[in-house]
């Protein structure tokens, strides 16, 4: 055997080993042993005192988790916080752009917007919405200042119980959505925007094609928890009767007096639905985290 | 190609810019040295607007950058007429600046077919072109994290050229990088000024580049340019002290 043409650091040569190898015993976890225990033995406490309740008619839930009703209230739900949700994210990116801009004027309107919208109560916000027929009568898409008027028709058509519900989700998502857009815009840096300036790219071109993709990785993540809880807020829009999986779920409890079995037909839907939502967050956060 | 006048240039009440003079010629390389803070990056960014003046005029090519003279007056350009007077002048940056979320081929082609409207086939092939040119073919569909700073800076001055620019800025290309990977981007300049053509005004802390490839070098301090004149004048037999002690401490 040659010599190492490189001189390098002098290792030590290993004692020679003698007689078998010894056996390895990792260290004993007693607290992880003895906490998992006490888990286990709450948990099932918990469910044989729920599931053995003389008190809960299993049956009921079972009877009613896929009556029409409640699968209408349920469509009805995710209908809501699906439009909700794309409509928050758009007034979202709009707000969240004039946020960063260099206009007082404008950067601070859009501080208002995302003030008012996250400090008003989802529940204020809805009755307003909902009640808007007590405060105007028509409601009007028009030229500001020229009374030139595109669109007019009255509140109580257009705001039905739904629309009610899917612009106060909307109006109050946006709120924290603006504030997570900002903060994915301003994660790209100043010499993005420099060198899409260098090559004679306009503002706009800029937003779509090198800021905006790149903001959504730092935006994306956040949006599914948000998601996630517009669709837990939704179930406040019974108050209004919005005619969402809680409304439905209210509603035959009060015909029937199950109410606790209701609630468990509606949780179980719930938690259904995010269990999946929370499935498809974990692929975007992993696509979201490549390159 | 460059003529710039008078040109100073005020951050708030500070004035880092206190009137520039300087020609360039067609095909000329430039290399602008001198101390941190003493103004080159400002004056490179002036070039094509990226930054505003306060007093002067800049001409490329004829053309007043970033503004337009009506009645006696310099009207500061709009976006878009700005946007347009960049095509002619290209940029590299210290820290690459690559867009991270496009291929390197995409990077090149981007400009080109998005602000250029070029037919994306061509656009792409002239990126291939340039990629090979820039000795990263086969890189094509790399991403820029990962690649090494020399190969990403290479990326991004294949961008720059993608736009076939007549005049090409660079702000300390190599400060950013790893010794060893300097040789590589220098030698793609290098070869970038041989060829001719194009006009290249060089910040850079690299003396040998200088030397051995600069056509004129200008020394800057203090928002000044304190001397300029052939490498072999300005490196080797500064008239100024300034100039004298910067070389010393940068040459150790
Ligand atoms: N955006 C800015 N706002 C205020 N001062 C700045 C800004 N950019 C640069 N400066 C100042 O202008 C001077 C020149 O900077 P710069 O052109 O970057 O120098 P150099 O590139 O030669 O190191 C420095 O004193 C720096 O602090
Ligand atoms: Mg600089």
């Amino acid at each position: 055997m040659s010599k190492p043409a490189v001189a390098g650091r002098i290792v030590a040569a290993p004692p020679a080993a003698s007689g078998p190898p010894l056996k390895v015993v990792p260290v004993r976890h007693w607290g992880r042993a003895i906490g998992a225990g006490i888990v286990l033995v709450t948990l099932a406490g918990a469910i044989k005192g729920v599931a053995t309740n003389d008190n809960l008619e299993w049956g009921v839930v079972g009877d009613y988790l896929f009556d029409a009703n409640v699968l209408r209230g349920l469509r009805l739900t995710l209908a809501m916080t699906g439009i909700g949700m794309v409509a928050g994210l758009v007034l979202a990116i709009v707000v969240g752009v004039m946020r960063t801009s260099a206009s007082r004027i404008v950067s601070g309107a859009a501080a208002v917007w995302v003030f008012v919208f996250r400090g008003i109560p989802l529940v204020v916000l809805l009755i307003f919405v909902g009640n808007l027929g007590l405060f105007f009568d028509d409601l009007t898409l028009a030229i500001p200042l020229t009374g030139v008027e595109l669109w007019s028709a009255p509140v109580s058509e257009v705001v039905t119980p739904f629309w009610a519900s899917v612009t106060a989700l909307a109006l109050a998502g946006s709120g924290y959505m603006a504030e997570v857009v900002r903060a994915g815009l301003l994660s790209v840096g100043r010499g993005q925007h420099e060198a899409a300036m260098a090559l004679g790219l306009p503002q706009v071109g800029t937003l779509r094609f090198i800021v905006l993709p790149q903001a959504l990785r730092v935006i994306i993540p956040p949006l599914g928890n948000e998601l996630i809880g517009m669709l837990k807020a939704s179930a406040i829009v019974s108050v209004i009767a919005g005619g969402d999986l809680m409304t439905a779920v209210l509603g035959i409890s009060g015909v029937t007096f199950r109410t606790i079995e209701m609630l468990i037909v509606g949780t179980l839907w719930y938690l259904a639905v995010i269990a999946v939502l929370s499935v498809g967050q974990y692929f975007l956060e992993r696509k979201a985290a490549e390159k | 190609m460059i003529t710039i006048r008078g040109v100073r240039k005020a951050y708030g009440s500070v004035e880092v810019l206190h009137g520039i003079d300087l020609d360039v010629a067609r095909g000329e390389n430039v290399c602008i040295i001198g101390p941190s803070g003493s103004g080159k990056s400002t004056l490179l960014r002036t070039l094509n607007h990226l930054e505003d003046i306060s007093a002067g005029t800049i001409r490329v090519d004829g053309h007043l950058i970033g503004y337009e003279e009506r009645a006696g007056r310099l009207h500061e350009l709009r976006e878009s007429a700005a946007c347009q007077q960049r095509l002619q002048v290209g940029m590299v940056f210290q820290h690459f600046n690559l867009f991270p979320h496009m291929t390197a081929l995409e990077n090149v082609a981007f400009a080109p077919i998005k602000v250029k409207k070029e037919k994306p086939a061509q656009a792409r092939a002239y990126a291939t072109e340039l990629l090979g040119r820039v000795g990263l073919a086969g890189k094509e569909s790399s991403y820029p994290s990962k690649l090494s700073g020399g190969q990403q800076q290479r990326v991004a001055i294949a961008r720059a050229m993608a736009m076939r620019p007549d005049v090409m800025l660079f702000d300390e290309p190599t400060s950013a990088l790893d010794p060893e990977l300097v040789g590589e981007v220098l030698a793609v300049m290098q070869d970038l000024a041989r060829t001719g053509g194009i006009t290249m005004v060089v910040v850079t802390h690299e003396i040998g580049f200088a030397r051995e490839v600069a056509d004129r070098v200008v020394f800057m301090d203090q928002g000044v340019i304190v001397e300029m004149g052939p490498p072999g004048q300005v490196l080797d037999d500064p008239q100024h002290d300034r100039t004298r002690s910067f070389l010393s401490a940068v040459l150790r």
